[in-house]
């Protein structure tokens, strides 16, 4: 480890010369994909078994290292005395290894949108039913892709923002791509309207229960609740004060807002901690499960 | 089969679901436009939220997790406007990153505007780290080296050469997270960031209830409900944002919505009655 | 109403009336489905997922991957490119199975990384629950009967819960009776969920509402 951290911390080894640094970095990369376009004909060799292997051993050491990193007690300048005393050895390594999970979590998302892409492509050249829809979905992915990515380097002054870039993203993405999102998902508000009427139906003691907490929270959180409980009926506002009576008490705590704050605080906060008991001990043993590929169909 | 007329029951219960997005729409457009404000009663989480804003002083620095993008924007809007409003009130400075590709142009855009008219200096008192799409390795990098985890702002300057995070080596130089948001993000905030950093947290109202009980174990240190948060947010200010103009809205399309489960009991009740008495 | 500024006939004015549009044509699927529903459809979806590639290139390749290889020099990094590249692989039938290299790498990191979520999420909410005073003392002069009322409360419900989800073993007897408490109490923290959503979701097409009525037909709302 010592050697590792030797090596990181020479930057000459790890940084090129400022010199002929294009050159040098484009070649570098041209060779990158070379060695891992030559690697795939070596890896297709592997019978499954040897296939599997590299799978679950990279699963594996990916999880080790940031496991190792949460477990390993910090103070390790018994061993390594020039050790910073509030990490141990593996921190160090997680910022390079956020930079590396950052760069493959974008190629996962980019994985998306190709296969969307390449699907209605696909429907375009061979004239599936309905192909005019994903000449419209290609049209649109094409130029918002354009101003999205031209206006982003813009931000960063690497090309100029002329007025047309300007208006353009602003009239793709604020009045278009946002509009259409927000009114994509308030549509679920008719729905779940139209489904409270028709099926939402009170036939046992959990229904009950469920809608009665549900009216009460719907009621008294909002300011019709304070406005029923302390100007219609005159209850008083905010906490008792000290040394009241016990009829004072009472009526400073049955406003629809203190009844409703109070189901949230103490009746569903433990029921949701107990959802959040159940959650933590199922995802732990999903994580061990998956750190040591025991989850079938994933590895 | 054999023809029968229906009875109302039966028919109240199988109206056309169009009938009822009308009256839906019409209820919204209604208490949208009619002139009366009822004034909030401030809820705990909102006040303490607005409390532990009220503990910062001039030049501390705050970390916003905006994470929503336009689908959830009546909600995480008015929150997020509310919020920064607050902020450049006590003169704090701040830092946006999203975890989500739309809220980036979004917050970045928003927060633009909302500083613009209270001369806040881009650079100076806040900045937007842009978009990662990986949180947990994020705030683990950020925790460990913040200027090299972000390495640049939206607007292409490197993190050490940022006045508002001037020195900064870690998220533990924050006073405070706040996490703006529609999806599981503060789990992710509570696990990974440093814990002498408090968080406050806006969600969305869908997610608000599940989150009691961090607040109840004090992982969180308060809390906005959605555009009804807001609007009592906005009260504390004594400013009138998007919360206070929809809340009106929200009240009676509440009252209308448990007049309809009520209705289609009670027509169920009764149809099944009917049917009953005719064997 | 002000026709002139009503009425589409500036830059500004228009883009109010696309964004109108956009929303008008996405609520058309209400009354019934339609072929222009369907172009905004397909529209919406390009524009997302064509818009996403901009953050995506920029904050994240750009940032983690070019300018640390071309501007400072770090050439190390020109291998995670080609190596996440492999995630492509998905899409055939024959080199599927190296996809899965890619995805190990992520699978094993966020498997690795929940020791440390499971320490820092679910311990302190235990942690919270085992220190709540359940009477009143000298070691807590501030508490009150109505204090350890709602602590007992907390723990029954709480419990009550926890063993409505033990399917480990048979329920019955008075295990049984306390799993149908829990059930119950479970259904408290549904209705709560259930009455938040109803005031998101309206929230949502209210935000909606307010912008066709306020930036669009120009009419004061929300109470003045």
């Amino acid at each position: 480890m010592g050697v590792l951290n030797h090596l990181i911390a020479q930057q000459s080894v790890w940084q090129l010369p400022e010199g002929s640094r294009v050159l040098f970095a484009t070649l570098i990369v041209l060779g990158a994909f070379v060695l891992f376009l030559g690697l795939i004909p070596v890896l297709q060799t592997l019978p499954p078994r040897g296939r599997r292997a590299i799978v679950v051993i990279i699963t594996f050491l990916a999880g080790l290292f940031f496991a190792a990193e949460f477990f390993l007690p910090i103070n390790w300048t018994a061993i390594f005395p020039k050790d910073d005393p509030t990490r141990n050895f593996l921190t160090p390594a997680i910022q390079p290894a956020q930079n590396v999970l950052q760069i493959i979590g974008a190629l996962a998302l980019g994985l998306g949108t190709f296969g969307l892409v390449r699907l209605h492509l696909r429907n375009v050249v061979q004239k599936r039913a309905q192909w005019g829809y994903s000449i419209v979905l290609l049209v649109s992915f094409i130029t918002m892709a354009t101003f999205s990515i031209l206006n982003t380097l813009a931000e960063k002054e690497i090309v100029e923002r002329g007025p047309v870039l300007e208006r353009g993203f602003s009239i793709l993405f604020d009045y278009t791509l946002v509009q259409l999102d927000a009114a994509m998902f308030s549509l679920i508000a008719f729905y779940i309207f139209s489904a409270a009427y028709r099926a939402f139906r009170i036939r046992s003691i959990e229904a009950s229960i469920l809608m009665f907490t549900a009216m009460l929270v719907m009621i008294g959180v909002v300011p019709l609740g304070a406005y029923l409980s302390y100007t219609l009926l005159g209850l008083p506002e905010g906490a008792a004060p000290e040394g009241a009576n016990f009829l004072t008490q009472v009526q400073h705590n049955i406003g629809l807002p203190k009844i409703a704050n109070w189901v949230l605080t103490q009746l569903n906060a433990p029921a949701q901690r107990a959802i959040e008991f159940g959650v933590g001990i199922g995802g732990l043993a999903m994580a061990i499960r998956l750190w040591l590929s025991l989850e079938r169909g994933v590895t | 089969m054999q023809e029968r007329t229906q009875s109302v029951w039966q028919r109240m219960l199988g109206i056309d679901r169009r009938w009822l997005y009308l009256v839906l729409f019409v209820n919204i457009v209604t208490f949208l436009v009619a002139p009366i404000r009822m004034p909030a009663s401030i809820s705990p989480p909102v006040q303490k939220f607005y409390d532990e804003i009220e503990k910062l002083q001039p030049g501390d620095l705050v970390m916003i997790s905006s994470n929503w993008s336009a689908s959830t924007l009546a909600e995480n809007q008015p929150q997020l406007e509310a919020v920064i409003a607050h902020l450049m009130r006590k003169q704090a400075r701040f830092t946006i990153i999203s975890i989500e590709a739309q809220s980036r142009d979004i917050s970045y855009r928003l927060a633009e505007r909302v500083t613009k008219d209270k001369g806040y200096q881009y650079g100076e008192q806040w900045a937007h780290f842009g978009f990662v799409p990986n949180l947990i390795v994020a705030i683990k990098g950020m925790v460990n080296d913040l200027p090299n985890t972000i390495k640049q702002d939206v607007r292409g300057t490197a993190v050490n050469q940022l006045p508002v995070v001037r020195g900064v080596k870690s998220l533990s130089d924050y006073k405070m997270i706040i996490d703006v948001t529609p999806s599981g993000t503060l789990p992710i905030w509570i696990s990974y960031s440093p814990k002498n950093v408090p968080i406050l947290y806006c969600p969305t109202s869908v997610m608000a209830a599940e989150a009691y009980t961090y607040l109840d174990s004090g992982q969180i240190k308060g809390m906005i409900t959605g555009a009804k948060g807001a609007q009592e947010y906005e009260q504390l200010l004594g400013v009138v944002g998007l919360g206070t103009r929809f809340m009106n809205a929200i009240s009676f399309s509440h009252v209308l919505i448990i007049l309809f489960i009520l209705l289609g009991n009670f027509a169920m009740l009764m149809n099944r009655l009917q049917l009953r008495r005719e064997g | 109403m002000d026709w002139l500024q009503f009425l589409p006939l500036s830059l500004d004015r228009i883009s109010v009336w696309i964004g109108v549009l956009c929303t008008l044509a996405i609520y058309s699927l209400l009354y019934r489905e339609n072929p222009i529903y369907r172009f905004f459809e397909h529209m919406y979806i390009g524009l997302a997922a064509g818009y996403s590639l901009g953050p995506l290139g920029v904050d994240i390749l750009y940032r983690y991957w070019i300018e640390p290889i071309w501007i400072q020099g770090y050439w190390a990094w020109a291998f995670v490119v080609p190596y996440g590249m492999y995630l492509y692989f998905i899409f055939s039938e024959r080199y599927g199975w190296m996809s899965r290299i890619v995805i190990g790498t992520l699978i094993g990191a966020s498997a690795g990384l929940f020791f440390q979520e499971f320490s820092s999420r679910y311990l302190p909410q235990l942690n919270s629950t085992l220190q709540k005073p359940l009477w009143v003392g000298s070691a807590n002069p501030d508490l009150t009967y109505g204090m350890v009322i709602n602590n007992f409360l907390f723990v029954i419900i709480l419990l009550s819960v926890l063993t409505y989800f033990t399917f480990s073993y048979e329920q019955r007897g008075p295990v049984k009776r306390v799993a149908i408490w829990g059930r119950w109490f479970l259904m408290i923290g549904l209705g709560a969920i259930f009455g938040n959503t109803v005031m998101a979701r309206m929230a949502l097409l209210i935000g909606r509402i307010y912008y066709l009525l306020n930036d669009w037909l120009m009419i004061r709302v929300g109470g003045g």
